[in-house]
């Protein structure tokens, strides 16, 4: 983000401050006119998609293994150790969504490590698929209702099991 | 009253960090081959990325819209290499913006992205008094009327929010250039509202 002073020519004049701010203004999202999903959906189904990951699991077998075993076991320890959400958490407490956020981001970057071994296995996809969608739902729902502490433990157990899956993909 | 405004300023930026993490669940479930997470990106990112495509042409309507598609059709394809090092709205904000601009410099008829410097030289930049073209024209399309790589700059810029290293980078000219053709284009932008902005 640019903070308007990296400019040589810098006008100095109020009238360019005031246009500034102006112009920033136009920052906005716009809707198509049309729903350009179908055509999207045609055009991905119809384009052949680049290979996710070359690699040589022969080669490297023993890392990944490792890898996922450390962050199966970093990810696991750290969530077994926060503390218990209480079940009377009073309305419109965000802690909720912060211990959603925080598991969703440690996952992430365990995902980030691992995924690339594990998108070798095609035949996980679909699983893959599934968890994903289930844990973005769970999100979703964490956001509309952040008292829900069920949905957490939920949304341990969706990441639990989609660690697991890209561990048991990368070993294989 | 603070204690106020600091939970409703965490709710707000919790509230930004599980659409992000929404985000990347979906991302990674689409890099997959789920077509329906991919619809669901799409969803929750159409207005954003066609509205940078939008200031970018400088126009409404099909053009913009086929930029649009082919912006997502572009983030299917890459999706599976996406390493999630920055977040997908960024990503794909980066990704409108790129589809934009090669449209912009392969675009036939009417002034070309590489040729701004004669364009902005024969247009007539107005004085600082507004005594060029004083029409009453809204600021966006006094914006959409600029040459394609001078609205390009000053968009990025002022209306986007990048460094001029960022836009250099991204259009593949010097540090030096991005801010003169800003400076040009903030002129030329004041000399069509007639001083008025």
């Amino acid at each position: 983000m640019n903070t308007h002073n990296d400019d040589v020519y810098d006008d100095g004049a109020q009238t360019d401050e005031a246009l500034r701010w102006q112009l920033r203004g136009l920052r906005r999202d716009l809707e198509p006119q049309a729903d350009l999903w179908p055509g999207i959906a045609a055009r991905i189904a119809a384009v052949p998609r680049q290979a996710a990951a070359t690699g040589k699991p022969r080669a490297r077998r023993f890392a990944p293994w490792a890898m996922a075993a450390s962050v199966l076991l970093a990810v696991g320890v750290v969530w077994q150790m926060m503390p218990a959400v209480k079940p009377q958490a009073p309305a419109g407490n965000p802690m909720i969504r912060q211990q959603a956020v925080s598991m969703a981001l440690d996952y992430e970057r365990a995902f980030a490590r691992l995924q690339q071994q594990a998108n070798t296995h095609p035949e996980m996809h679909g699983a893959f698929g599934e968890l994903d969608r289930s844990a973005a739902q769970i999100l979703s729902a964490i956001d509309d209702d952040p008292n829900a502490t069920f949905l957490l433990e939920q949304l341990r157990r969706t990441y639990a099991r989609r660690l697991q899956l890209t561990q048991r993909a990368v070993m294989t | 009253m603070l204690t106020a405004a600091m939970s409703e300023s965490m709710t707000d930026t919790t509230t930004a960090e599980v659409a992000a993490a929404t985000d990347a669940a979906l991302a990674r479930s689409a890099a997959a081959g789920d077509a329906g997470a991919f619809e669901s990106i799409y969803r929750r990112h159409a207005g954003r990325v066609h509205g940078v495509i939008v200031r970018l042409v400088g126009a409404h309507g099909v053009r913009a819209e086929d930029l649009t598609q082919e912006a997502f059709v572009r983030a299917w394809q890459a999706l599976p290499k996406f390493r999630f090092e920055s977040a997908v709205s960024t990503w794909l904000h980066r990704l409108a913006v790129t589809t934009a601009l090669m449209e912009l410099r392969s675009r036939r008829g009417g002034p070309r992205f590489d040729e701004d410097e004669d364009a902005l030289d024969g247009l007539g930049v107005a004085d600082s008094a507004g005594n060029g073209t004083a029409l009453s024209m809204d600021l966006e399309r006094a914006v959409a009327t600029l040459p394609p790589r001078a609205r390009a700059v000053l968009v990025l810029h002022d209306v986007e929010g990048w460094k001029h290293e960022e836009i250099a980078n991204e259009l593949g000219m010097a540090v030096g250039s991005s801010k003169a053709q800003l400076h040009r284009a903030r002129q030329l932008l004041r000399g069509r509202l007639g001083g008025e902005a």
